[in-house]
């Protein structure tokens, strides 16, 4: 108790310090220091500190209950802003010298026209400069901040084992490692996306959106091969877009609001709602958030992200990254509460989670399918933001943290696998469950998490159906994707677990500790927040929930009202089928079963030891199965040009939204 | 009569009920079909045959798969006598389907794959129907749990009539009923060896046919709430999308997986969103 008190004294702007600069100081400790140990000792060392901060600013504010908006002092005259703005030119200078390398005109437009606008705003050409607090901690943050925390420092620490591997695979000897580069980037991407999710000034968010912008560009491009730098590129050119559509929004706040203070911009749209000037600005704000989070139109940067190694992925995918874009659209909502452009972004989500899921089906690429799984995901949250009732965004902020650590496990259980066959390939994972048992049971406990309830994804989904009552359109899409999503997830996890009857359990396979236990942990996060999720959705969710809507009234009980799903008795689901997966096993622990071969209409060749069938000629013909990727209906070529005029269109409604009439 | 007696009750009525009406299904079919056909009880038997058999699998997966099949389909049945959210209801029933296909899918036999594949684009034609079914259900009373919809005083019927197709519909792809039963059929002419049921056998099996006997109550239970004021009527309506499904069994053969999905998509989704538009309108105009 006494612990907790002291810790609740050390100050919020101490915390938020720790939060956004140790993993930065860390980085350049093993940039600089390029030894096995320094990685080793800093990469572990940042992802305490950070798990640590988390845990304190959560303690404090679970004991304080407060809310505040601050700047941090620094020395005298020389405030964080000023550092914030040198910091900021530094940046759009060096996206102009990556323009200018690259002999790449767009890139070098894009930091020209960010560096204009920025300018702008900053020298108060466009409005009176106005005070902008500069940070802000509440429920949301704090859960934000847990997320890319621990998950982000899971992943970093699983990288190091992945990366010495990866190298190795490479032919890179140890001199010209890259590593000491690699664990920098991902630890200031780490204290970046802490700092984005902190932010309270536009000004800062938009610093640090640019931040995870360029390390997103330089870890897709790690590998520096010619499809790597291709991708990496892609992904630069549409954050970027990104980053004007961010700027232009500031633009047009600032001109129509006055202020660049995110709380006082959403509490002001409140009291005085549906200006379409702010509208706009608001609309630009969303657009940068839908490029950040992969949305259709601007979704192939992050299937192209995939070529990077698979840390990479898992960061990009999980914790940091997208998670950002969808947070701004989240963190916006109630300004654009009970407006048209709340219901086009409900739209535009849907759209996305429909069309990411459709395309999933069609491939065979099993990182391509997590991508695709990605980004239909971060199309509901964001249908969630657009519904804008405190249901709908409970199932949001919920879908964040769970998809989270769902999506994390996958990408990290599919590296381990690709280190072992060096295949990306669902078709060539065939059977994996008899070759490495435990890692398939990870990812198939990853995979169920992601579909199947009592787990916390399928709850937000239902809460997310049930938010969407409201709006048929939006209802519609949602029911067709959840749909979808079931297939292109079942026929996954069964290519997994296909295998010739085994009369032993397999022999399980050794994995690197590093390996073992980043995947023990989050395997066993999905179950243990998906058992607590009533208690999470009450003490965590539904706060966060109710100061969103400070401006409407947010009950518990409405929310967890009965014939609602958050009113199943979810502990007693859990038990009924714990005891049906129990039983089974205790059962066949008590008997003695046969173990029969697959039918095979009679023809089976008993002395084979796979499948196989007798032929003519006492031949034997093993038997050969793949899986079903129904590309005539499903593929990429087909539905890609109609997919990303159909989003473009509903953009542009979007921005227009403000000056159509309701 | 409390809840709890009336669940608990339902748990042990219901697989007779099941197991008759299959019976009555199996009769039918072979007098349709010019035979005399097996006593009513068989299924029974059936099952308790299966039961006696000594215990073979390929892998300890499929028994727990038919394990989770079985004890989501009761609690389905539960959560629907008890009055809870349907939306909730209807992903742990899916739940089970899933745990049904993958166990299929975790044999290494053409067969069984073939059918699991089936089995998947199945639940992608039938699984929008019933959230829709669901959906209409919320725009009356405003909850998504059984219980305030017995509260209702007039059946959902008046509203809602498209649905009864869309149930029959629904009824036809999880009875395995031509010509929805692409992923594992009932009669010898078209199908040798049972899609998705293909690898189960002896007590896990049973696990299966016993989980069919729920399943087949609880979907009528579906099409029971569409009238749910006066007890046999709803009774009727639910016979009726039976017997239908039994007839148009004996007149139909199997069609093509694509057929069933555009069909399903087309006529079934696109009936059950005429019906809820007309909700949506009706509803806006009041306001």
């Amino acid at each position: 108790m006494n612990l907790l008190a002291q810790v609740s004294m050390v100050p919020t702007s101490v915390l938020a310090g720790v939060l956004i600069l140790s993993p930065v100081a860390f980085g350049l400790v093993v940039y600089a220091v390029r030894t096995k140990w320094s990685r080793k000792g800093m990469v572990s060392a940042a992802g305490w500190g950070l798990t640590l901060a988390a845990l304190c600013l959560f303690t404090k504010v679970a004991l304080t209950h407060t809310t505040q908006a601050f700047t941090p002092d620094l020395a005298g005259r020389l405030t964080w802003d000023i550092v914030i703005i040198l910091l900021d030119v530094v940046l759009l200078v060096w996206f102009f010298v990556i323009g200018a390398w690259l002999r790449n005109a767009p890139i070098m437009l894009l930091a020209a026209a960010q560096a204009v606008i920025v300018g702008a705003i900053e020298t108060g050409l466009v409005a009176p400069k106005h005070h902008a607090e500069a940070l802000y901690v509440d429920w949301v943050t704090i859960i934000m901040v847990m997320i890319v925390s621990v998950i982000g420092s899971i992943v970093a620490v699983y990288g190091l084992p992945y990366m010495k591997e990866h190298e190795k695979h490479a032919g890179i000897p140890e001199e010209a490692s890259r590593r000491p580069r690699f664990f920098l980037t991902v630890l200031i991407f780490l204290g970046a996306m802490n700092g984005l999710v902190l932010a309270n000034s536009l000004l800062w968010l938009f610093f640090f959106w640019e931040v995870t912008t360029l390390c997103s560009y330089l870890l897709i491009g790690h590998d520096g091969t010619p499809d790597a730098r291709r991708n990496a590129y892609r992904a630069l050119w549409m954050n970027m877009v990104g980053g004007v559509a961010f700027a232009l929004g500031m633009l047009v706040l600032a001109a129509a609001v006055g202020t660049l203070d995110l709380q006082e911009i959403v509490g002001r749209q409140v009291q005085a709602p549906q200006q379409p000037m702010v509208l706009l600005g608001l609309g630009f704000l969303v657009i940068a958030g839908f490029t950040k989070s992969a949305q259709m139109p601007f979704h192939s940067w992050l299937l192209g992200a995939m070529v990077a190694p698979t840390p990479v992925s898992a960061l990009l995918h999980s914790s940091t990254m997208v998670k950002a874009g969808v947070y701004l659209v989240a963190r916006l909502a109630p300004a654009f509460h009970d407006t048209r452009i709340s219901s086009v972004i409900a739209v535009a989500g849907g759209f996305t989670f429909v069309c990411a899921a459709l395309l999933a089906i069609g491939q065979s690429n099993a990182k391509k399918v997590l991508a695709y799984s990605t980004i239909s995901n971060l199309g509901l949250i964001i249908a969630c933001a657009g519904l804008n009732t405190p249901l709908a965004m409970a199932a949001a902020v919920m879908l964040i943290i769970f998809h989270a650590i769902s999506k994390a496990l996958l990408f990290m259980a599919a590296g381990v696998v690709e280190h072992a066959i060096w295949s990306r390939d669902i078709e060539d994972m065939q059977g994996l469950v008899s070759r490495m048992p435990l890692t398939t049971v990870v990812m198939i406990i990853g995979i169920l998490s992601m579909l199947l309830p009592p787990f916390g994804v399928l709850i937000a989904k239902v809460a997310a159906i049930e938010a969407s009552v409201v709006m048929p359109l939006a209802l519609f899409l949602l029911v067709i994707g959840s749909t979808l999503t079931v297939v292109f997830w079942v026929k996954f996890a069964g290519r997994l677990m296909m295998a010739d009857p085994v009369v032993v359990f397999p022999h399980v396979e050794h994995l690197h500790s590093m390996y073992f236990v980043p995947l023990l942990l989050l395997a066993a996060g999905a179950v243990v927040f998906s058992l607590l999720v009533v208690p999470l959705l009450t003490e965590l969710v539904i706060p966060a929930v109710a100061q969103y809507y400070a401006f409407m009234p947010v009950r518990t009980e409405d929310i967890l009202a009965e014939g609602n799903v958050l009113g199943v008795p979810w502990p007693f689901l859990f038990g009924a089928l714990a005891l049906a997966v129990l039983l089974p096993v205790l059962y066949s622990r008590l008997t003695r079963r046969r173990c029969t071969g697959a039918y095979l209409c009679g023809e089976q060749d008993s002395q084979a030891t796979v499948t196989a069938f007798r032929c003519a000629g006492e031949v034997t013909s093993a038997v050969s199965v793949r899986g079903y990727y129904y590309e005539q209906y499903a593929g990429e070529d087909l539905h890609t040009g109609w997919m990303t005029a159909a989003s473009t269109l509903l953009l542009m409604l979007m921005l227009a939204g403000g000056w159509i009439v309701r | 009569m409390n809840e709890y007696s009336i669940g608990a009750l339902g748990v042990l009525v219901a697989p007779i009920l099941g197991g008759l009406l299959f019976g009555i299904d199996r009769r039918l079919t072979a007098r349709l079909q010019a035979r005399i056909g097996p006593p009513l009880l068989q299924p029974f038997y059936d099952v308790l045959k299966l039961l006696g058999k000594a215990p073979s699998a390929c892998n300890n997966f499929q028994v727990i798969a038919a394990s989770l099949y079985l004890v989501t389909t009761v609690l389905g049945l539960l959560m629907l006598l008890l009055g809870q959210d349907l939306l909730v209801l209807l992903f742990v029933v899916g739940l089970g389907t899933v745990m049904l296909i993958l166990g299929a899918f975790s044999v290494k036999s053409p067969y069984s794959q073939l059918g699991a594949q089936r089995e998947v684009l199945q639940m992608l034609a039938y699984e929008p129907l019933l959230v829709f079914m669901v959906v209409g259900i919320y725009l009356h009373t405003h909850s998504f749990s059984v219980s305030r919809l017995l509260e209702l005083d007039k059946p959902l019927l008046w509203s809602m009539p498209l649905f009864l197709l869309t149930q029959t519909m629904v009824l036809g792809i999880k009875l395995h009923k031509s010509p929805f039963d692409i992923s594992g059929s009932h009669h010898a002419h078209q199908e040798l060896v049972r899609g998705v049921y293909t690898e189960f056998s002896g007590p896990t099996l049973a696990l299966i046919e016993l989980a069919r006997f729920y399943e087949v109550v609880l979907i009528l239970g579906f099409n029971w709430l569409l009238w749910h004021t006066v007890w046999w009527a709803g009774a009727l309506l639910a016979l009726g999308s039976y017997l239908a499904v039994i007839l148009l069994d004996n007149v139909t053969a199997r069609l093509t997986w694509s057929w069933l999905v555009v069909f399903a998509w087309v006529w079934g989704a696109g009936l059950a969103a005429a019906n809820l538009a007309m909700r949506y309108v009706g509803l806006a105009r009041i306001q």
